[in-house]
């Protein structure tokens, strides 16, 4: 699994320091969680690995994590929630992905379960998060705004074919790029990729399009990096899409986990 | 996506609208190439030519959302797109058949249920025909399940039943030449949910039917529309790639979809700025708050009234 870029950047630029780290520990509809800090507190997005996954993407020190946020409730971002709120870190959902998860009914709904709603804000130690309602084939499916106390704003949202929102100032992107229309065109032409299947993608996933019409909608101007996730294993280009999202908007781009 | 916009750009330059020798008489010679080819078969029974004319003149009468013509505003790729795709299915809009809606700058062909149905007929030439069906409450109505197909054994019904609030469900049977038949049952729920899908959006918030729409004034019909496009899905989708009528039929429905989804993300995406509200947040009041509301809902462990088992923001949150 890849490190975050910030290991490899030097830590201060102009007169800012760069606080907000990110880690992809997994990236792909096969399971995401990254690991986001700010130098305090520590965050998981997702879940969607195997536990031992994480304990070990995290050197074994699961319990630094503060909180782990979950966009909805499919497998590829859920795996390991039951043994996460066991290992005593507090989750965050809506309540369709509580319900959809059965979490009360695991026994699982006690101390540790956290209710989101979208345009609510919250806090987690250093962090500021405004969770907003996306679009996906799931019930109540959420990305979030995260804001830490240096004023970086860390924009996450996967799993939605569009959002209906915009945002201001923010620093870091970490979205969803999961396929291009065209490749996903061909691949149905050539039968590699059924209709169903398309159609259940354009009406769930972001595409490079509409990923690049999201970048020219929101401010870029104080953007660091920018992150791509969950790219498809058959409908995507990872160097075609790089290198498409860093010509358009100038900005360091990260494709998250290894595919 | 770059040539559309070129394609859009010239659509809007072009004042004058798009003349039948440079669309029609194109997708005619194509089709005629494909038939000399050996590469398209259609059925003895239809006329190419015939439905490109009747389809000509009913794109004289499509218009857009804003009264705009089809011909002035769709480009013609699109155009011809769906001409060609029309006669492959071997569909008349002179007989109900098919339709044509403009979405943005694109022309896209829709099928009517009597078009899947026979379409669905030219797929699996076992089939005899496709009938559908409206249950309402009432009715005495049985049905079983073997081996997961699905049998009516009986429907039978009184004229005091029928009105649309009873509605229950619909039902659509594929009849077989050989005699068997072979049904599909949604209840008013599916059907519902099937319709909170359409671009028309006849489905409120709460999930009832809005009062005016095509679905609120044809109910039963557009409840057998929907049980019959979900009996013939299977069948286009079972039969292989090799059968070129049933690639297209799942193609016109597919580009449905990709036109659906593209107007809604230019009219919905990328429009409200939402923000956090760092001055609203006291960090020390704000980290302390959600302790005692645990508290008190580990003593509730049930949902509250809103549907929230807790939440750590429960006041302090900005009001948006």
């Amino acid at each position: 699994m890849r490190k975050g870029p910030s290991f490899h950047l030097p830590a201060l630029r102009g007169l800012v320091f760069e606080m907000i780290e990110i880690k992809a520990l997994a990236s792909s509809s096969k399971g995401n969680c990254y690991r986001v800090t700010d130098g305090k507190t520590q965050l998981l997005l997702e879940c969607g690995i195997p536990f031992k996954e994480i304990q070990k993407g995290l050197g074994f020190k699961v319990s630094e994590i503060a909180g782990c946020l979950i966009s909805h409730e499919h497998q590829d971002h859920c795996k390991a929630v039951a043994e996460i709120i066991r290992a005593g870190i507090e989750t965050y959902m809506s309540f369709g992905t509580i319900e959809l998860l059965e979490l009360k009914e695991k026994g699982l709904c006690g101390h540790r379960v956290n209710v989101l709603k979208s345009k609510r804000q919250l806090t987690i130690g250093t962090w500021t998060i405004l969770p907003f309602d996306t679009e996906h084939d799931s019930v109540e499916p959420l990305g979030f705004l995260l804001s830490n106390q240096v004023g970086e704003k860390l924009l996450y949202a996967t799993d939605t074919y569009y959002i209906k929102y915009r945002f201001q100032g923010l620093t870091h992107i970490m979205l969803e790029v999961n396929y291009s229309l065209d490749i996903l065109r061909s691949n149905v032409e050539s039968g590699t990729v059924d209709h169903v299947l398309k159609n259940r993608t354009l009406r769930s996933h972001m595409n490079l399009e509409n990923a690049k019409e999201l970048l020219k909608a929101n401010d870029l101007s104080k953007v660091q990096q920018i992150w791509l996730l969950h790219l498809s294993e058959k409908n995507s280009d990872e160097k075609r899409f790089k290198r498409e999202i860093m010509e358009l908007t100038g900005k360091p781009t990260f494709i998250a986990g290894a595919n | 996506m770059a040539t559309a916009t070129a394609e859009k750009t010239n659509g809007q330059v072009k004042t004058n609208a798009l003349v039948k020798k440079d669309v029609v008489d194109i997708v005619a010679a194509r089709i005629r190439v494909l038939q000399e080819k050996n590469e398209l078969h259609l059925p003895p029974n239809y006329s190419a030519e015939n439905a490109l004319k009747a389809a000509w003149l009913a794109l004289q009468e499509v218009t857009d959302k804003d009264g705009r013509r089809a011909l002035d505003v769709c480009d013609r790729t699109s155009i011809m797109n769906s001409l060609l795709k029309m006669v492959i299915q071997g569909l008349n809009p002179a007989k109900n058949q098919c339709y044509f809606v403009v979405f943005g700058t694109k022309l896209v062909l829709m099928r009517s249920y009597f078009g899947s149905i026979h379409v669905a007929k030219s797929v699996d030439e076992r089939i005899e025909d496709i009938v559908a069906d409206v249950v309402y409450e009432g009715d005495e109505f049985e049905y079983e399940k073997l081996r997961g197909k699905t049998r009516i054994i009986t429907h039978k019904q009184k004229l005091e039943n029928i009105e649309k609030a009873k509605i229950k469900a619909a039902y659509a049977t594929v009849i077989y030449k050989d005699g068997r038949d072979e049904s599909v049952i949604m209840t008013i729920d599916e059907i519902k949910q099937a319709w909170k899908q359409s671009n028309i959006h006849p489905i409120d918030d709460k999930g009832n039917i809005k009062l005016g729409t095509v679905h609120d004034k044809f109910m039963a019909e557009m409840a057998k529309k929907s049980v019959i496009n979900r009996i013939c899905k299977p069948i286009f989708n079972g039969s292989d790639d090799s059968n070129i009528v049933a690639w297209y039929a799942r193609q016109t429905d597919g580009d449905l979809v990709e036109a659906e989804v593209e107007e809604e993300i230019a009219e919905k995406a990328n429009q409200e700025l939402i923000d956090v509200e760092v001055e609203a947040i006291d960090s020390e009041e704000s980290e302390a708050l959600p302790e005692p509301q645990k508290q008190a809902a580990q003593n509730k462990k049930q949902p509250d009234a809103q549907g929230t088992i807790f939440s750590p923001t429960g006041t302090e949150g900005p009001g948006f």
